[in-house]
């Protein structure tokens, strides 16, 4: 494994945490035009998440896969709206919204860290990458969250759209379960012993563009035809790296054969 | 909407036959391709030495794979309703596209885990890909439009105070996992082990040795629908359709009174008795699980 180049999780945290944020951050500035970048945020997200997955549940996680897809997004919706909210309880000042994406990166890492720490410690599930790892999917989920959200809503503002654009209609359970989709598919999808950090790496980017796509539909009703726009860059994002995707798997995969019989093996 | 009786009767009964056909073709979606609990074996196989043409479908675990094409089915009917569609047109179009994402997740989970098996030699069938995926696609749509019209349904008619993707993911996660725990066990034990006694039970010696050949050729995914078709998807539906039958009958007889609790409280004491009747006729049929004679070589 350690003669084939991989990508560093720290330089995909980075680009995961600030790849989302930003997007987060460019989607009200000219609304509804905008709201795009919010789920572009959000597939940076992904990848990053889907990275943290795959090295949490390469310690044998096998059918924990999906759970910790789930789990990440259930820290990360605490955490979302906790951040996006709390502000508005706080102080009076307008410009606070403009904390709730950090605020809520910072919770959703200070959950990820609590049940990191228990699964170690007292569960003692002996996994040394537990806690970095839950922290890390805790927060993309957050990230996720919130940029597929702002995608649909045109803006992350708690209480002035999200609810009655996100929460109200039942897409928050689209962002959700999607989301977490996106994020467990990768691993769930290469696992095996020749599983290729590149090829999960483009499958993540693919599984999030279907969430832009998805996200896209839901736009429409709530955005009007900016919902298109961001539904055909979702395919078109989804058909670029699904092609890339099969690229890597025609590269690894020991023989793609059109049609035959089993080859003759020892056993 | 305020019904009467009678109509209350004719929706329930309605929406049991619906969650019926949905609970048994999720079943057989799961088998086409693999998923869930023999999905396992399928995996293990290549390790063991002995490839096989089977779909290997790892989109997940079922509940979250259901729930994921519910929930987009749901949103996208929603999206069409709210833009004045009829509603079946809306449940149709909203079916499809579910189902045709749940098709693409279908591939990239086969190509992913052939992928990952190189050192095995498992080489990735694109004709298995061609054939398997479009009938994968055909199950879950009818599986989502049967999911989407109940949650219609219970939205429209019913007027359940929550939206139509909400309720289209929680029948997802339930129908994934009913299908999971009743009819998998059918396909995983009986038919990939098909050639071992019957009721042998499942032994390490025999993880991955799958049985891989046809009645005539090799065998394919679609041989296992057609076997599963013939009882673990029935029964799949038959759990479904009356787990939503006698958990809405006392309460559309007798309403939100302690009376349909009691009803309730019976109806769970009866399947307790039932269950357990059933589990002693097998193990009196089937006897206790007997040792395999590798199993006694390997423990010597």
């Amino acid at each position: 494994m350690s003669d084939i180049k991989e990508i560093s999780p720290e330089n995909l945290a980075a680009f995961g945490i600030i790849g989302g944020l930003l997007g987060i951050y460019l989607s009200p500035l000219f609304p509804p035009y905008t709201s795009i970048f919010g789920a572009l945020g959000a597939i940076c997200a992904v990848i990053w998440g889907a990275e943290a997955v795959r090295r949490v549940a390469k310690y044998g996680l096998g059918t924990g896969v999906p759970s910790i897809g789930q789990i990440a997004m259930g820290m990360g919706i605490i955490a979302a709206m906790f951040g996006l909210a709390i502000m508005k309880s706080v102080t009076k000042d307008p410009r606070a919204i403009y904390a709730g994406p950090v605020l809520a990166l910072v919770t959703a890492s200070i959950i990820g860290f609590v049940i990191g720490w228990f699964a170690q410690n007292v569960i003692k599930m002996k996994i040394p990458v537990m806690v970095r790892c839950m922290t890390e999917i805790a927060a993309s989920g957050a990230l996720i969250i919130i940029g597929y959200s702002a995608a649909v809503a045109g803006n992350y503002d708690f209480m002035g759209s999200l609810i009655l654009k996100v929460f109200d209609n039942g897409v928050i359970l689209a962002v959700f379960w999607v989301g977490a989709m996106a994020m467990l598919h990768p691993f769930n999808a290469c696992l095996g012993p020749d599983e290729k950090q590149k090829r999960l790496l483009y499958l993540a980017a693919s599984t999030g563009a279907i969430t832009m796509a998805v996200m896209g539909i839901a736009a429409i009703m709530t955005l009007g035809p900016m919902g298109v726009v961001t539904l055909v860059i979702g395919v078109i994002l989804w058909l670029i790296f699904y092609k890339k995707f099969w690229d890597e798997v025609y590269k690894d995969a020991a023989s793609v054969v059109g049609t035959g019989l089993i080859p003759k093996t020892e056993a | 909407m305020v019904l009467d009786l009678t109509m209350s009767m004719a929706v329930l009964a309605i929406m049991g036959a619906i969650a019926t056909i949905a609970g048994c073709i999720e079943d057989l979606e799961s088998d086409v391709g693999s998923q869930s609990n023999p999905n396992s074996q399928v995996q293990l196989a290549p390790q063991m030495g002995l490839l096989h043409r089977i779909y290997n479908k790892a989109i997940s675990g079922e509940p979250i794979s259901n729930g994921f094409s519910a929930v987009i089915g749901g949103l996208v009917t929603n999206v069409l309703l709210n833009a004045k569609f009829f509603p079946l047109t809306a449940i149709v179009l909203g079916a499809f596209v579910a189902a045709l994402i749940y098709g693409i997740f279908a591939t990239t989970a086969y190509a992913g885990r052939v992928a990952s098996q190189t050192r095995f030699k498992q080489p990735l069938y694109m004709d298995v890909m061609r054939y398997t995926t479009p009938s994968i696609i055909g199950h879950n749509f009818i599986v989502c439009f049967c999911l989407v019209s109940i949650s219609y349904i219970q939205y429209a008619i019913l007027g359940y105070p929550l939206s139509i993707p909400f309720l289209a993911l929680i029948w997802g996660i339930s129908v994934g996992a009913i299908g999971s725990s009743v009819g998998d066990v059918h396909y995983g034990g009986e038919r990939e082990f098909q050639n071992r006694e019957f009721g042998c039970g499942l032994n390490t010696a025999l993880s991955g040795r799958i049985v891989r050949k046809a009645e005539s050729g090799l065998r394919n995914s679609l041989d296992n629908v057609w076997f599963c078709a013939k009882f673990g998807g029935p029964a799949t539906g038959i759990a479904l359709g009356l787990t939503v039958f006698f958990s809405s009958w006392p309460t559309t007889i007798w309403g939100y009174t302690w009376t349909a609790m009691g009803v309730g409280v019976i109806i769970l004491a009866v399947m307790t008795v039932m269950n357990r009747l059933v589990e002693i006729n097998v193990k009196k049929s089937y006897g206790p699980y007997k040792e395999d004679k590798n199993e006694k070589e390997a423990a010597a």
